[in-house]
C-alpha cells in the first residue's frame, strides 16, 4: 500500500539527517514504528502468505478432480490438457510461495515432499511394473523423489511434453491418481498451517513477533526472516536452479521441470514471489516492506523495484526451453544469473540493514 | 527446494576480529579479548530465523565460499536408485535420501508423532564384543545400523516402533511435570534378530559450528577429563577414542552422541554410507555388503571425493548464531544458576581453538559452545546399554548448547537428548542422572522463577 505523497515527504524529511549514514554510528536512533510494523507482519500473513498457499491448495484440489476425470473411463486429450494447465497454475502459486520458505513449509518438510528433484525414475518404473497398490498410505510412505509435482509432471507431460492421453497406461493412471490426492492433501495442510483459526498456526507465531511469539522473540527477527527468505530464493534461483545447470556437463538431465518445459516460468514466478513480499501484495495490496522503505528511503525503494523488474525482464529474454538456452542462449542465461544476483545483493546489503534499523 | 542458503557477509563487531592468542593460555584471557555474545568467535552470525544454523562463516574468501556453496548443494542433493542420470546410488537399504532430509535446515531431527514416518532418527545395532578396531561388533546380516527403508524391491531391515510411557514427576515446589520414556521395538525384521542384540537410537543433531569444535586441541579436551574423579566433585568426564580411517589409528572422538567419530570428514562419509547407502573413498563398501540384499552393483564411488570433501567443508564452515538477550536480568540470573548448579562443569561455556594456519577461519577463536566434548555417565534413565568404543552403555557426550534457543524457529519442534525424548529444555534437564544427578536435583528444588530464569539463559545461547 502506498502512503500519500505528503506523508512520505514528511517522513523522509524527518530522517533527512540519517540519509547519508548507513548506520546509527552518529548516535541517533532510527524511528521505529512498532504499530505499523505489526500491521505489516499481519498484512504479509493475510495478504501474501495465506492467499498464496490457499491458491496453491485450490489449484491442486482442481488438479486432483481433473486427474480423477482423466483416469476414469477413457482418457481424452482434452482432459489431459486441462490437467496440464492446472498443473502449471498450481506451480505458479508454489513457485511464488518459495520467496517465503520459512515456517511449516520448511520445518514440517512439506517442501521436499511436494517438490523434490531429481525423480527416482528407476524406482518409479519398477513400481509401475509391480503390483503394489497405490493407496494413500503407500504414497505417504514413499520417498520424496517419488511423489509431488515432478513425478506428476512426468506422467502428464511425458518426455518433451509429447504424451498423449492414450499413452497413459492403467498403472500410470493409478499412480497419477494417488499422487494428485497426496499433493492436494499436503498443500491443504500447508494452507491450514497459516490459517489463524488452526491451533498452533504460524500466522500467530509470525505476526505476534516480539509480542509473545516463541519463534520470533522480537519484531526485527520476523523482518529479518522475511528479507533473508527473499534473498535466499534469489540465491537459489541464480546459483542453484540456473547456475548449477549452467555449469553442468549434462544440462538436459539437471533441469528441474523439464517435461512441462516450465523452468523459465518457474524462475520468473520465484522472483515475482519476491516482488509480492516486497509490495505486500498477492491479489490485494496491503502494507508491505515497500511502504516501510518508502517512508524513509525513496532511493532504496526505486532501486529495489528497478532490480526486481530487471531480473524478471532478464528471464524473459530467454526464449527457448531452459536446457537448450544453456547452450544456445548462454549470454541471456548469464544475464539472468547476474541480474538476480544483483537483486540478491541489494536485498542483503541494503534492505536487510534497513529493516534491522527500522524494526526492533 | 531450498538448496542454497544465504551466504552471509555480516560485519562483525570490531572487538571480535581475529586476535592472536597463540602464546596465551586460556585462563590468561582477559575479558576484553572475547565477547560472550559471539558464541562462535569471529565465525558468529546475527541471524535468528529459519536459516539461523545455515549461514556460512562470515569471512570466507570468495574461493572458499564457492567450495562452501558446492558443499551446500551436495548437502541438499537427493539420491535416487541407480541407474539414473543425476545422483544415482541410493541404497539398496538406507535411512534417508539426502543429508538435509534428516538435518532439516541444518538443524535438529524430529521424533515421529501420530504414525508419521521416522525420518531423522536412526538405530545403531551391535552384539556383545568389539570389532577389529575396538568399535561395536556389527550384527550379522544387519551391520552396525538399522536401515529402515529400501529402494523398490529391497526390504527394510526392520521397522521401528516407538512407544512412549508418560511418568508424572513433581518439582520441590509442587509443580508437576511429565517425562516420556521411549520403548523401541523392531518389527518385521527381514532376518531373525539375535537375542543378545543391543540398540541405540540416535536423533540427527544440528550440524553448525562443527569446524570450530574440530579445531579445539586434543590436549585441551583431555585436560578437562577427570576419569577417576580425582577432584571428588562427582563428575568425571572421559575422552572417547575411535578408529580414524584416514589416519589408520585410534584418535580422540569428537562427534556423534557418544563422541565416537574423530572428524567431520569421517562423520560425513559414514553418514553417506550408512544412512544413504552412498559409497565413498573412506567407506568404499555398501552398507549392505555381505548381506543377502546386497545387489552386487559396484561401479565407482557413489559420491565423488570432491563432493564429499566439499560437503565436509560446508559443515565445517557453518557459522554459529550469536546469543540473544544475553544482557537481560532474567538471563543473567539464569547464568548464575547454571554455574551454581554445576551445569557448567560439563557444559563448559568457553573453549579456545588451536592455532591452525591451514584453516585460518577456525584458528585461535574464543568460542562458547557449552560442551567439554567428553562422555559422562548419565545414569540408567538415559542409558542405551550399548558400549561404543570407550564409552559405556550409560555414557553420552556433553552436547553443545550453542544455538539451542533457536531450535523452535529453525525446526518448529523441540526434541532434545540423543533420541529426542525431551519435548522441552526443562524435560531435558530433568532426564539428567548419573554424574549430573546433583545438577538435576539442584534444578528440582529451584523456585518457579529460578527455573524460568535458568531456561531463559539456556534459550539465550
Amino acid at each position: 500500500m502506498k502512503k500519500t505523497f505528503i506523508k512520505t515527504l514528511f517522513a523522509a524529511a524527518a530522517i533527512a539527517a540519517l540519509a547519508s549514514c548507513s548506520d546509527d554510528n552518529d548516535g541517533t536512533t532510527a524511528p521505529v514504528d512498532e504499530t505499523f510494523n505489526s500491521e505489516l507482519l499481519v498484512d504479509f500473513s493475510t495478504g501474501v502468505a495465506q492467499p498464496t498457499y490457499t491458491s496453491l491448495a485450490a489449484k491442486t484440489s482442481t488438479l486432483n478432480d481433473q486427474v480423477i476425470a482423466l483416469t476414469t473411463d477413457n482418457a481424452t486429450d482434452t482432459e489431459l490438457a486441462a490437467c496440464r494447465t492446472t498443473w502449471k497454475e498450481a506451480r505458479q502459486a508454489w513457485e511464488q510461495s518459495e520467496s517465503f520458505l520459512f515456517g511449516p513449509v520448511a520445518a514440517d518438510e512439506i517442501d521436499p515432499r511436494i517438490d523434490t528433484w531429481p525423480v527416482n525414475f528407476a524406482d518409479l518404473d519398477a513400481q509401475l511394473s509391480s503390483d503394489v497398490e497405490f493407496n494413500a498410505e503407500y504414497i505417504d510412505g514413499l520417498d520424496d523423489a517419488l511423489k509431488g509435482f515432478h513425478p506428476i509432471e512426468y506422467l502428464i507431460f511425458g518426455i518433451d511434453g509429447a504424451k498423449k492421453a492414450t499413452d497413459l497406461t492403467a498403472r500410470e493412471k493409478e499412480y497419477l491418481k494417488a499422487l494428485a490426492a497426496n499433493l492436494k492433501e499436503l498443500t491443504a495442510e500447508l494452507a491450514t498451517s497459516w490459517n489463524p483459526s488452526t491451533a498452533g498456526n504460524y500466522h500467530e507465531a509470525f505476526t505476534k513477533a516480539g509480542k509473545g511469539s516463541k519463534e520470533y522473540t522480537t519484531q526485527v527477527s520476523a523482518f529479518t526472516e522475511l528479507v533473508e527468505a527473499m534473498a535466499g530464493i534469489c540465491d537459489e534461483v541464480a546459483n542453484g536452479k540456473i547456475g548449477e545447470v549452467y555449469v553442468s556437463d549434462k544440462p538436459e538431465e539437471m533441469e528441474e521441470s523439464p517435461y512441462a518445459q516450465n523452468s523459465i516460468i518457474d524462475f520468473t514466478n520465484n522472483i515475482k514471489g519476491v516482488e509480492n513480499v516486497y509490495l505486500g501484495k498477492y491479489t490485494t495490496d496491503g502494507k508491505g516492506l515497500e511502504d516501510l522503505v518508502r517512508a524513509h528511503n525513496l532511493d532504496l525503494d526505486s532501486k529495489i523495484k528497478t532490480k526486481l523488474s530487471t531480473a524478471i525482464q532478464s528471464l524473459g529474454k530467454i526464449t527457448v526451453p531452459f536446457a537448450q538456452a544453456v547452450k544456445s542462449q548462454s549470454v541471456q542465461v548469464q544475464g539472468a544469473i547476474d541480474a538476480i544476483n544483483d537483486l540478491q545483493k541489494t536485498l542483503e546489503e541494503e534492505l536487510l540493514p534497513f529493516v534491522q534499523q527500522h524494526a526492533k | 527446494m531450498r538448496k542454497g542458503k544465504l551466504i552471509k557477509h555480516i560485519v562483525l563487531l570490531a572487538t571480535a576480529m581475529v586476535v592472536v592468542y597463540a602464546c596465551v593460555e586460556p585462563d590468561a584471557l582477559q575479558e576484553s579479548e572475547y565477547n560472550e555474545w559471539l558464541s562462535g568467535g569471529s565465525q558468529t552470525v546475527f541471524t535468528t530465523g529459519v536459516s539461523a544454523f545455515s549461514s556460512s562463516f562470515p569471512n570466507l574468501t570468495v574461493s572458499r565460499s564457492t567450495v562452501h556453496g558446492i558443499g551446500d548443494g551436495g548437502f541438499g542433493q537427493t539420491f535416487v536408485s541407480a541407474p539414473a542420470p543425476v545422483n544415482p546410488g541410493l541404497g539398496p537399504i538406507y535411512n534417508n535420501v539426502s543429508c538435509t532430509s534428516c538435518h532439516v535446515n541444518d538443524g535438529r531431527g524430529k521424533t515421529p508423532v501420530n504414525g508419521e514416518q521416522i525420518t531423522s532418527l536412526l538405530i545403531r545395532l551391535s552384539i556383545p564384543g568389539t570389532d577389529a578396531h575396538g568399535g561395536p561388533k556389527p550384527v550379522p546380516g544387519f551391520g552396525g545400523q538399522l536401515q529402515q527403508r529400501g529402494i523398490f524391491g529391497a526390504a527394510p531391515e526392520a521397522l521401528i516402533k516407538i512407544n512412549y510411557t508418560e511418568q508424572a514427576h513433581t518439582f520441590a515446589d509442587g509443580e508437576k511435570y511429565s517425562l516420556r520414556t521411549p520403548e523401541y521395538t523392531l518389527q518385521n525384521p527381514y532376518l531373525p534378530l539375535p537375542g543378545d542384540l543391543m540398540i541405540s537410537p540416535r536423533l540427527a543433531p544440528p550440524v553448525f559450528g562443527l569446524g570450530l569444535l574440530e579445531a579445539v586441541s586434543e590436549a585441551d579436551i583431555v585436560a578437562m577429563a577427570d576419569v577417576a574423579d580425582a577432584n571428588g566433585d562427582g563428575i568425571s568426564g572421559k575422552p572417547n577414542y575411535s578408529w580414524n580411517i584416514a589416519l589408520g589409528k585410534k584418535t580422540l572422538g569428537r562427534f556423534g552422541w557418544k563422541a565416537a567419530n574423530p572428524s567431520v570428514l569421517q562423520q560425513t562419509a559414514a553418514a553417506y554410507n550408512e544412512d544413504m547407502g552412498i559409497t565413498n573413498y573412506l567407506f568404499p563398501l555398501e552398507s549392505s555388503d555381505g548381506q543377502s540384499q546386497f545387489n552386487g552393483k559396484y561401479e565407482k564411488y557413489d559420491v565423488s571425493d570432491s563432493i564429499l570433501t566439499s560437503v565436509a567443508f560446508y559443515i565445517r564452515t557453518l557459522a554459529v548464531p550469536a546469543r540473544r538477550n544475553a544482557d537481560k536480568d532474567i538471563v543473567l540470573q539464569g547464568k548464575r544458576l547454571f554455574a551454581e548448579g554445576k551445569c557448567a562443569t560439563c557444559h563448559v561455556p568457553r573453549l579456545r581453538t588451536k592455532t591452525d594456519v591451514s584453516f585460518p577461519e577456525v584458528s585461535n577463536q574464543v568460542i562458547f559452545p557449552y560442551t567439554d566434548m567428553l562422555v559422562h555417565d548419565m545414569g540408567p534413565g538415559l542409558a542405551d546399554n550399548r558400549p561404543d568404543n570407550e564409552a559405556t552403555g550409560t555414557e553420552w557426550r556433553t552436547p553443545p548448547l550453542w544455538g539451542i534457543g533457536l531450535t523452535l524457529v529453525v525446526n518448529r519442534y523441540q526434541n532434545f537428548l540423543h533420541d529426542g525424548r525431551a519435548r522441552t529444555l526443562t524435560e531435558a534437564i530433568m532426564w539428567h542422572g548419573g554424574e549430573a544427578e546433583q545438577s538435576k536435583e539442584f534444578v528440582r528444588t529451584l523456585s518457579k522463577s529460578d527455573r524460568a530464569a535458568l531456561i531463559a539463559f539456556i534459550e539465550s545461547l
